[in-house]
């Protein structure tokens, strides 16, 4: 009899358990969803009133297209400048692990990777905004670059990390240099995880908003052309349209973000699925 | 001799990846010498009152210029701290069930989903917090907790806005979930089969295991959290659009405040205008800097510590 009742309670306890634990899922997925449909459903009609110009006009003409072309730019420069660096320093922590300059690399590297963006922001703006007198190109896309840099580090040392030791032996067996095996064989064999941290950097700094606030200043009513002058971004600009009190800005600022959230999951989605064997389970 | 010892050891990829080894150095370097310079002028006006008053006079006149970082501190540690608390269930929660109960085809998308929330851009969070959750939370859910429950001091400031620390908690909470359930279901994924073997041949349920793998890797949801709350303290854009940028220092979930990062990203871009407001800003970054760096350093610390113990 009391065995009986025993197991009956221990079922229901189970039973209650995967319902709590359903709903906790349920409840930390909902938000994604949510988000992406309001910004469907309340960008989409600004997107199609204006049509394709939404996305080549000037703001004053109703478009975005500095914005879309300035946080391009600035994507672009700053993975030309921050992953060779990135991926030097992460083969070095890869090869000398046990060093005390590698093992401070790889530190160093990790609390950079948690560093506040803002932080970075106004540290650039300290030393290269307020001695050149404006925002500028360069200063945000250097503000990006330090937030990429340790990003595709960790991913490259990582990658490495996960190739058998073997193949390293092997090429020094062939009679190679240290240069060699690195760059050669264990660059070629990490390629996906190089390739991978790098695009999941890319992805990440292209929405980053907080770093570009005082360094890249905001440009959208021409196409930016120097490297010297303040530049507009697609986040950067929805953040300012989101503080304005005007409705018309907030639509705007509706239709910017969809056309955000498109970029980052066009993006983000096929490299996540490329990767659907890596997933640990 | 010596030079040719040198030479020998500084073999080419050496001589390549030492220079960028050189730059991250130099880099961390001149980030903490230019945040305490910077600082400097601030600490030493104002001292420890910098950090433990509630003020803020920005006059042209600078011996009139007062600050006090006090209220922003607050902010970034209460928000982030209701973060944690809101994400601590959801976050263990999730990872069980992905782990354990969901079934194949819904685990990768799963995954996928917590991952593309994990990359979102936060400004993202930003617009959807200022536009959609703001306003629902503060009809459904801050107006019925001060209609009932005003007499509890945290829910005693009537919701006017919503925009507050409540909203800003939230907001972070979900912000962060994706990120500590990544951490909680490695180190879930982590456990060796055996052990979950080993209970099952006992005749536990699944909850029964679960309640016993979960307390095997205690530390690594400890460290998760602590490392979630680091993620919390920096967050600017999304919590600066719902955090109301009031200077005030309360408990009450309702009432509008500052965080240090919001603060900056608010104020920053006319702080040139007045003597000591700069170097104001710039002890605040290191505040936030210092702290974010003691909490990441923790949970780094645990999470290895787990980790090797584990795979010994």
């Amino acid at each position: 009899m009391f065995h009986i009742d025993y197991k009956k309670i221990r079922m229901i306890k189970e039973n209650i358990f995967l319902i709590v634990v359903g709903a906790l899922t349920l409840l930390a997925t909902l938000p994604l969803f949510h988000i992406v449909f309001s910004i469907v459903s309340k960008g989409l009609s600004t997107v199609m009133e204006s049509g394709l110009p939404f996305i080549t006009e000037t703001f004053s003409n109703g478009g975005i297209g500095p914005a879309i072309v300035g946080t391009l730019i600035l994507t672009i420069t700053a993975t030309a400048i921050g992953v060779p660096l990135a991926f030097l320093a992460g083969a070095y922590a890869y090869e000398f692990p046990n060093s005390f300059i590698g093992k401070s690399t790889k530190i160093l590297l990790q609390i950079m990777l948690e560093f506040p963006t803002i932080l970075v922001g106004t540290f650039i703006a300290g030393i290269v905004v307020f001695p050149m007198g404006s925002y500028s190109l360069l200063a945000g896309a250097l503000a990006l670059a330090m937030i990429l840099m340790p990003y595709v580090a960790v991913y490259t040392e990582e990658a490495m990390a996960e190739i058998p030791k073997i193949y390293k032996e092997g090429g020094y067996a062939l009679g190679c240099t240290r240069a060699q095996v690195i760059f050669k064989v264990i660059t070629k064999m990490a390629k996906k995880g190089i390739l991978t941290g790098l695009l999941i950097g890319i992805a990440k700094v292209s929405g980053e908003t907080a770093p570009l606030l005082y360094t890249a200043g905001g440009l959208y009513e021409s196409y930016p052309n120097s490297l010297f002058e303040p530049v507009g971004s697609l986040p950067l600009l929805i953040y300012s349209l989101v503080q304005s009190p005007s409705p018309e800005d907030h639509k705007m600022a509706w239709g910017a973000a969809l056309v955000m959230v498109i970029i980052f999951l066009g993006i983000f989605i096929p490299i996540r699925y490329s990767l659907k064997k890596d997933i640990k389970i | 001799m010596d030079f040719k010892k040198i030479l020998r050891k500084l073999d080419e990829f050496k001589i390549i990846t030492m220079p960028t080894i050189f730059v991250v150095f130099l880099l961390f370097a001149a980030v903490l010498v230019f945040y305490f310079t910077s600082a400097y002028p601030a600490i030493e006006k104002y001292g420890i009152d910098l950090f433990t008053t509630n003020v803020w006079k920005a006059t042209e006149d600078a011996t009139k210029e007062v600050y006090g970082l006090a209220a922003p501190i607050w902010g970034s540690i209460y928000t982030s701290v209701i973060a944690v608390i809101l994400a601590i269930p959801i976050a263990i929660g999730y990872a069980i069930y992905v782990n354990d109960y969901a079934p194949e085809k819904l685990k990768y998308p799963l995954i996928i989903i917590s991952d593309i929330m994990a990359g979102l851009p936060t400004v993202i969070y930003g617009i959807w917090g200022a536009f959609i959750l703001v306003p629902f939370l503060r009809d459904n859910i801050m107006m019925f907790l001060y209609e009932n429950f005003s007499y509890i001091p945290f829910f005693s400031t009537p919701p006017i806005t919503g925009y507050g620390y409540l909203s800003a908690g939230v907001l972070l909470a979900i912000m962060v979930i994706p990120f500590a359930s990544a951490i909680i279901r490695e180190a879930y994924a982590m456990v060796p089969k055996v052990h979950k073997e080993g209970l099952y041949a006992l005749g536990t349920t699944r909850y029964e295991a679960t309640k016993v793998i979960v307390s095997y890797i205690k530390p690594a949801i400890l460290s998760g959290f602590i490392l979630a709350f680091g993620r919390a303290l920096g967050e600017t854009v999304a919590v600066s659009l719902v955090i109301g940028n009031s200077f005030n220092i309360s408990y009450s979930l309702f009432s509008p405040g500052y965080t240090i990062s919001s603060l900056i990203a608010n104020q920053f871009g006319n702080a040139e205008l007045y003597a000591y407001m700069v170097p104001t800003m710039y002890a605040g970054g290191l505040v936030l800097f210092v702290v974010g760096l003691i909490v990441n350093l923790i949970g780094l610390y645990y999470l290895r510590r787990w980790r090797s113990n584990v795979s010994h």
